[in-house]
């Protein structure tokens, strides 16, 4: 589905180097975790997969498409990818359920379907009687699936959660986690997920180290 | 929720900041209509004297720019122009700003030649018009009646003189509203200018064409040097009291309007930099660049609107304020037109636009994963 050909990613004129040479793939349906040190390139990676950065140079392939050929990188995002962050994102004058149908905006359609869509999606995740709550009085739990709604509400090929539970507790996670597993199992959903939490990584079909802007040869397993 | 709603919430999340703002425009917003509505009620109102009065022509000395044209010797030159084809009167016409009574501010004083067509127009409401040309009788205008607190068969003292006060009219222009009228004759006496008129107004029969003003103008500039034949019209837009209130007008829409724009246009800058982040994240979820400056410029453009509606409802009132103060009474007209109050919304909307199009453009360009990193 994804395949990062000898990826190298700077910043500051090449001062600073956050992703050295990377090769990798992930496979359609695939869940895929990412683990390393602080510093060692884990989001940037992913944010290279998730066209959010231009790699430096090396190249990147979403099903078979170089993404030096996408002319509208924002309209590729909205079609392909789901975005879960640590820091959950959500804007805290909008009510969950805003929080869910601000990503639809500007996509074709009647926002009445985008509504009803992001309705339908909070209350899957078990958010029925949260969606007129604001950020500030939900739990962290509760935020994150929020987020991870709003992720899904575009129908993405594939979820890029940066560290997702590295904000909560345990009870949270594992609320987290089964609704991730639950996706997963419903529509077949790839994620690649940047994690230090082995709960989560434990989950992953395959666990991917880096180190130094470099994926660690010989550290990669399946599960 | 759809853009505009959304854009609605962001403005209502900084509620002092956007009501501020608001009232910056408001304020500038009300000044240009105050001022641009009263240098308009400024010409409407002496065009609309001088059609009141049936006047067609006008004749001034060449150089006259002044609030009225300064004064010259009729007698011979009126003489001459009675005898052009097509008309049937000429008239002479003095006027001056003058002190009546002790405190009262000054008003327009009006000479008119006795029994002339200039009179016709007035619409008693009380008394008569003056039975002579040499006795001290005056009218009064309804507003200058007011002002003055006179009614018929009070005296009021001009310029030393006693005068008695025959009739009380009204006419459609606030100027001659707010006026005391006499003759010319009494006129010419009591400012000392015997024998002299500011202007000789020309009302032809009729019959007379367009052609025929255009060749009355014609042969006053080539046979009388030194005078100038307009229409009541082009005297209007020549008077520098007009042209005067129309500049400042001018000036304060320009300052006001760059005053406006810059309000708006430092307000959504503090905006989108205290977004940044979720700037980022809209951009991450797949945001087209183009909604991100919809969605900027939607906020400062309601911004600028709901100023410019305030705006239009304080600037009408600081206008009618301005019309009652004492000073200006009977001198100054607001005029609002439909077309007006549209084009001072139009004139909103753009300042939104040209405030809010860097911030958004800037907002637009911003790089989704640095965005997103801000603190
Ligand atoms: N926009 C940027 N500008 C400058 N340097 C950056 C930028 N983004 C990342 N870096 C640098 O690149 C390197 C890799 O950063 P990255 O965020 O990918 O690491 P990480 O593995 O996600 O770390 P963490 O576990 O702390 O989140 C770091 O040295 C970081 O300082
Ligand atoms: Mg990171």
């Amino acid at each position: 589905m994804v395949r990062i050909e000898n990826v190298a990613l700077h910043f500051d004129d090449g001062k600073t180097t956050a992703l050295n040479g990377i090769s990798a793939t992930v496979e359609e349906g695939e869940f895929v975790a990412i683990v390393g040190p602080s510093g060692c390139g884990k989001s940037s990676l992913l944010n290279v997969i998730g066209t959010l950065e231009r790699p430096t140079t090396g190249e990147v392939y979403f099903r078979c498409q170089p993404y030096s050929n996408i002319a509208d990188a924002s309209l590729f995002r909205r079609q392909h990818f789901g975005f879960i962050f640590q820091s959950f994102h959500l804007i805290p004058t909008l009510s969950a359920l805003d929080n869910v149908v601000v990503a639809t905006i500007g996509c074709p359609g009647p926002a009445r379907e985008h509504t009803q869509r992001a309705r339908q999606l909070l209350a899957q995740l078990g958010l029925r009687d949260r969606i007129d709550h604001f950020p500030r009085t939900m739990s962290g739990g509760e935020r994150q699936r929020v987020a991870i709604a709003r992720a899904l509400i575009n129908n993405p090929d594939l979820i890029l959660a940066d560290e997702p539970t590295g904000s909560l507790d345990s009870v949270s996670t594992e609320q987290v986690l089964g609704v991730i597993s639950e996706i997963r199992q419903q529509r077949g959903i790839s994620i690649v997920v940047v994690t230090h939490d082995p709960e989560v990584s434990g989950r992953a079909d395959r666990v991917v180290s880096m180190r130094d802007g470099k994926i660690e040869p010989g550290k990669e397993y399946r599960q | 929720m759809n853009l505009f709603g959304f854009a609605l919430g962001n403005l209502y999340r900084r509620p002092a900041r956007s009501s501020l703002t608001i009232a910056a425009i408001s304020l500038g917003v009300a000044s240009i209509v105050a001022l641009t509505s009263i240098a308009w009620g400024f010409e409407a109102s002496w065009q609309r004297a001088n059609d009141a009065r049936g006047t067609d022509l006008i004749v001034t000395r060449l150089a006259s720019e002044n609030a009225m044209p300064s004064p010259f010797l009729a007698d011979k030159l009126q003489a001459t122009l009675k005898g052009y084809p097509h008309v049937q009167e000429v008239v002479g016409l003095l006027s001056e700003m003058l002190s009546v009574g002790d405190n009262a501010p000054p008003v327009f004083v009006f000479g008119w030649e006795y029994r002339s067509y200039l009179w016709q127009h007035l619409r008693l409401i009380d008394g008569h018009l003056p039975a002579n040309d040499t006795d001290a009788d005056i009218v009064l205008g309804s507003l200058a009646a007011e002002l003055l607190h006179k009614k018929v068969g009070d005296s009021v003292e001009i310029e030393g003189r006693q005068f008695l006060i025959r009739g009380i009219f009204d006419s459609p222009a606030v100027v001659e509203n707010g006026a005391v009228v006499m003759t010319l004759t009494l006129a010419q006496q009591i400012t000392d200018k015997p024998g002299k008129v500011n202007i000789l107004n020309i009302k032809l029969d009729d019959h007379a064409s367009d052609s025929v003003i255009d060749d009355f103008k014609t042969r006053v500039r080539e046979t009388l040097p030194g005078y100038l034949a307009i229409t009541s019209g082009e005297l209007v837009r020549k008077n520098a009291v007009v042209r005067i209130s129309k500049a400042m007008s001018n000036a304060t829409t320009l300052i006001a309007s760059l005053v406006g724009a810059l309000v708006v246009f430092n307000t959504m800058l503090m905006s989108i930099n205290e977004r940044t982040r979720e700037i980022g994240l809209l951009l991450a979820l797949g945001w087209q660049r183009q909604t991100i400056v919809k969605l900027i410029v939607s906020e400062s453009v309601v911004l600028s609107l709901a100023g410019g509606l305030a705006g239009i409802l304080i600037g009408i009132a600081i206008a009618g304020g301005l019309e009652h103060v004492e000073l200006m009474r009977g001198k100054i007209e607001a005029v609002f037109s439909m077309p007006f109050l549209i084009a001072i919304l139009g004139l909103s909307v753009v300042l939104g636009v040209a405030g809010g199009l860097y911030p958004a453009l800037k907002a637009a360009r911003m790089l989704p994963s640095q965005a997103l990193r801000q603190e």
